[in-house]
């Protein structure tokens, strides 16, 4: 690794520049630091209904990725030929990353991405979206008869919600080089299946020049995504219902 | 190891992990035992004419336990262990890797489809005899086709714990019926001619052998959960040898009661007179009407489950190929909300409506032209792979450093590949009595010969991506876990070229 993981990028995360023409109302927009798994999160839910646009595992599994790759950016972990490494200890300033972290730290018997990805999945979902309500971006909403009842998450402004969607969207179809941190949210979109829902109707041209712009991802993000993608497809595989 | 250190991951991925029981009961549902009893034993009687039926499935179930040894130990070792072509990849190079993936679609496609012809023609019946109904085949093949179709694109899976009590159910009446048969036997003693081991060298052993084969398929998925399981060294292990000797042994007693009840020398004029029924008539002088009707049900359920079972692997196949682009790049896309394959049971359906309207329109017969013919094919198609799969694990085991011992590394694969190979000399030699048809019959050559055709193609396919597209041909065998390999070597071995 010759370069300091997040150092390069880090500028990006928190400038965002506004596509040359408006998306959707862009002054709600992006009013707060944005978080790879709030941001994947939102693209992975519908904006309206909060109902969830991709299947519970491969959502389970990018969410992980997602808390993953903002550990990676706040530089304490990176990833290299499918292991975790600790790189700083330091804890960061959110929460839930320092959770994560303090696991990582706890157990570093286990150093392999997909045990990771698996371990933080299965309580992904909770967190980020616990993280969001605490933030006010998401309201909670109790759902279904009164037999199976449960806590739902709506998003709490629309236009909030939609703007990561529309920007990667208007991006890709207009083949706009991807900042960082979009690159790592479109990025977890292709590699659990989302992507349609960014390409939808576009011409091919646009779905090759995503992967493009996936595949110029640093490396260690990427290694993060390969084993995203074969988690999400191994779940395809061994699929059963228990 | 350090006990100090807390191991929360562990603790939390372990819940939900599957057992050694979980396992058996999702690979027996696929082998469906009650399908194999009263459907695959009682055809290859009346097909082939042969008598060794029974000792021919615990023959091959000796055989399977061998071949899974060296298989199931190289799954350990290499991503996407639930596809056989990954082995051959692994062992034997891309090209026949590829060619075993089309050998693979082909046979489980067969697999399935043929099951449609069972289906269709022992719900017909059950229809007529309960409920004065008279539909034809096709039509309750075709509804039943439906539902896979829905199940399949929906990705539901039958319930675990339906599954497991189905499978108890089955094998509890299996095991009612033969005790019944094996106290009421024709003249007033039980024979054991059908179990001598002189039948597997007489002729129409081949027939038998394949026939077994078919009915073990299934088997070989205890692999796919290896990443799920409690203690993947164990688990999948004991788990697969459990499924092996548990179906064989049932398969084998089964075939060999009816026998005895009908008597070894006319159980071959009994199950052409009787077809599917052949059990259920025998059986129910002695026990009462709602005991064989529960069973008639359950035959028509496992057929189902298999028939569930064998399209999720062949949209599994179209996946893993589609991801690394080996087949085009759609069908490793999943429908966005249940995660299914969609392309690749889409495709499968398709497939399956085709040939089912085919055999309607011809009017062919559901039970010996699809269930019977189409299936042994299937399992002459797993035959081929069983037996490249098993030379691969000897090739892929020469090639690497490791510490397995010669027993699993290289004896027993080498002595399964001979076994599997012998079983498919034979088998290839006595086609013509495996079909029932004359010995001068193209037919006893058209099927096998679409198994080369299809491996042929699969060879240049691969050639052709090694000179066009690199990229994709070193993805060859990773499946689902294409994606990581232009970052990092799939495993520790040198690929052929």
């Amino acid at each position: 690794m010759t370069s300091t993981p997040g150092g390069e990028y880090a500028p990006h995360l928190r400038e965002h520049p506004v596509p040359s023409r408006p998306v959707r109302a862009v002054g709600s927009a992006a009013a707060h630091a944005m978080r790879l798994a709030d941001e994947f999160f939102y693209l992975a839910h519908d904006d309206q209904t909060g109902r969830p646009r991709l299947f519970e595992s491969a959502l389970a599994h990018g969410l992980a990725a997602a808390l993953l790759a903002e550990l990676h950016w706040e530089g304490r972990i990176t990833f290299e030929r499918g292991y975790v490494r600790v790189v700083r200890n330091a804890p960061p300033k959110d929460w839930l990353q320092h959770l994560v972290l303090d696991r990582l730290i706890a157990e570093p018997q286990h150093t392999a991405t997909r045990t990771w990805l698996a371990f933080v999945a299965t309580t992904a979902y909770e967190q980020v979206a616990t993280r969001m309500w605490q933030l006010g971006l998401l309201r909670q909403h109790q759902v279904g008869r009164w037999w199976r009842q449960r806590t739902a998450y709506v998003p709490a402004d629309m236009n909030t919600a939609a703007w990561s969607w529309a920007r990667l969207s208007y991006q890709l179809r207009n083949y706009q080089r991807l900042n960082a941190f979009d690159v790592a949210l479109a990025g977890l979109a292709m590699h659990t299946q989302l992507d349609p829902i960014l390409l939808d109707g576009a011409p091919l041209a646009a779905r090759t020049f995503l992967r493009q712009q996936v595949e110029q991802a640093h490396p260690p993000l990427r290694d993060l995504l390969a084993d995203l993608g074969a988690v999400v497809g191994g779940a395809v595989l061994s699929h059963r219902t228990a | 190891m350090s006990h100090s250190k807390p191991d929360t991951v562990s603790a939390v991925l372990a819940r939900g992990r599957l057992g050694i029981p979980s396992v058996v009961f999702f690979v027996i549902a696929a082998a469906a035992p009650l399908t194999v009893v009263a459907g695959g034993a009682t055809t290859g009687y009346a097909v082939t004419g042969v008598t060794g039926i029974p000792v021919a499935y615990l023959v091959v179930a000796a055989v399977l336990a061998l071949f899974a040894v060296g298989y199931v130990a190289m799954s350990r070792r290499i991503v996407n262990a639930g596809a056989f072509y990954t082995y051959v990849t692994r062992g034997l190079g891309r090209p026949a890797g590829v060619g075993a993936a089309l050998v693979a679609l082909l046979a489980y496609n067969a697999m399935q489809i043929g099951l449609y012809g069972g289906a269709g023609a022992v719900t017909a019946q059950f229809l007529a005899d309960r409920y004065g109904l008279d539909p034809a085949w096709w039509v309750c093949a075709l509804m039943v086709w439906a539902v896979v179709a829905v199940l399949g694109v929906a990705r539901i899976d039958l319930n675990g714990r339906v599954l497991a009590v189905v499978l108890v159910a089955e094998c509890v009446v299996a095991l009612v019926f033969d005790a019944v048969m094996v106290s009421h036997p024709a003249g007033g003693t039980v024979a054991f001619d059908t179990l001598a081991p002189s039948h597997v060298f007489a002729a129409g052993i081949g027939a038998a052998l394949v026939t077994a084969i078919t009915g073990f398929v299934g088997f070989e998925g205890t692999v796919v959960f290896s990443e799920e399981t409690k203690d993947p060294r164990r688990t999948i292990a004991r788990a697969t040898y459990i499924a092996v000797a548990v179906t064989g042994l049932l398969y084998g007693l089964s075939a060999w009661a009816m026998s005895v009840a009908t008597g070894p020398d006319r159980i071959v004029d009994a199950a052409r007179a009787d077809g599917t029924d052949l059990i259920f008539n025998l059986v129910s002088p002695y026990l009462s009407q709602s005991v064989v009707t529960v069973a008639r049900v359950l035959f028509i359920t496992s057929l189902f489950a298999a028939l569930l079972s064998f399209h999720h692997t062949v949209a599994r196949y179209l996946f893993a190929l589609g991801r690394e682009r080996v087949l085009p790049a759609v069908f490793g896309r999943t429908s966005r909300r249940t995660g299914a394959p969609k392309v690749g049971s889409l495709v499968q359906s398709g497939l399956a409506f085709a040939v089912l309207v085919g055999y309607a329109l011809a009017g062919a017969d559901p039970i010996v032209h699809l269930f019977f013919w189409i299936t042994v094919t299937g399992g002459l198609g797993v035959l081929i792979l069983m037996t490249v799969t098993s030379a691969a694990v000897v090739g892929f085991y020469r090639r690497i450093s490791h510490t397995e011992g010669p027993w699993r590394s290289l004896i027993a694969p080498l002595t399964a590949t001979l076994a599997l190979g012998g079983i498919l000399t034979v088998t290839l030699r006595e086609f013509d009595t495996l079909l029932g048809v004359a010995p001068d019959s193209p037919l006893r050559w058209a099927f096998p010969a679409a198994y080369a055709a299809v491996a042929l193609l699969g060879i240049g396919w691969a050639l052709l991506l090694r000179t066009a597209n690199p990229e994709i041909y070193h993805a060859i065998g990773l499946g689902a876990d294409s994606d990581t390999g232009p970052l990092r070597a799939p495993d520790t071995v040198r690929q052929p070229a």
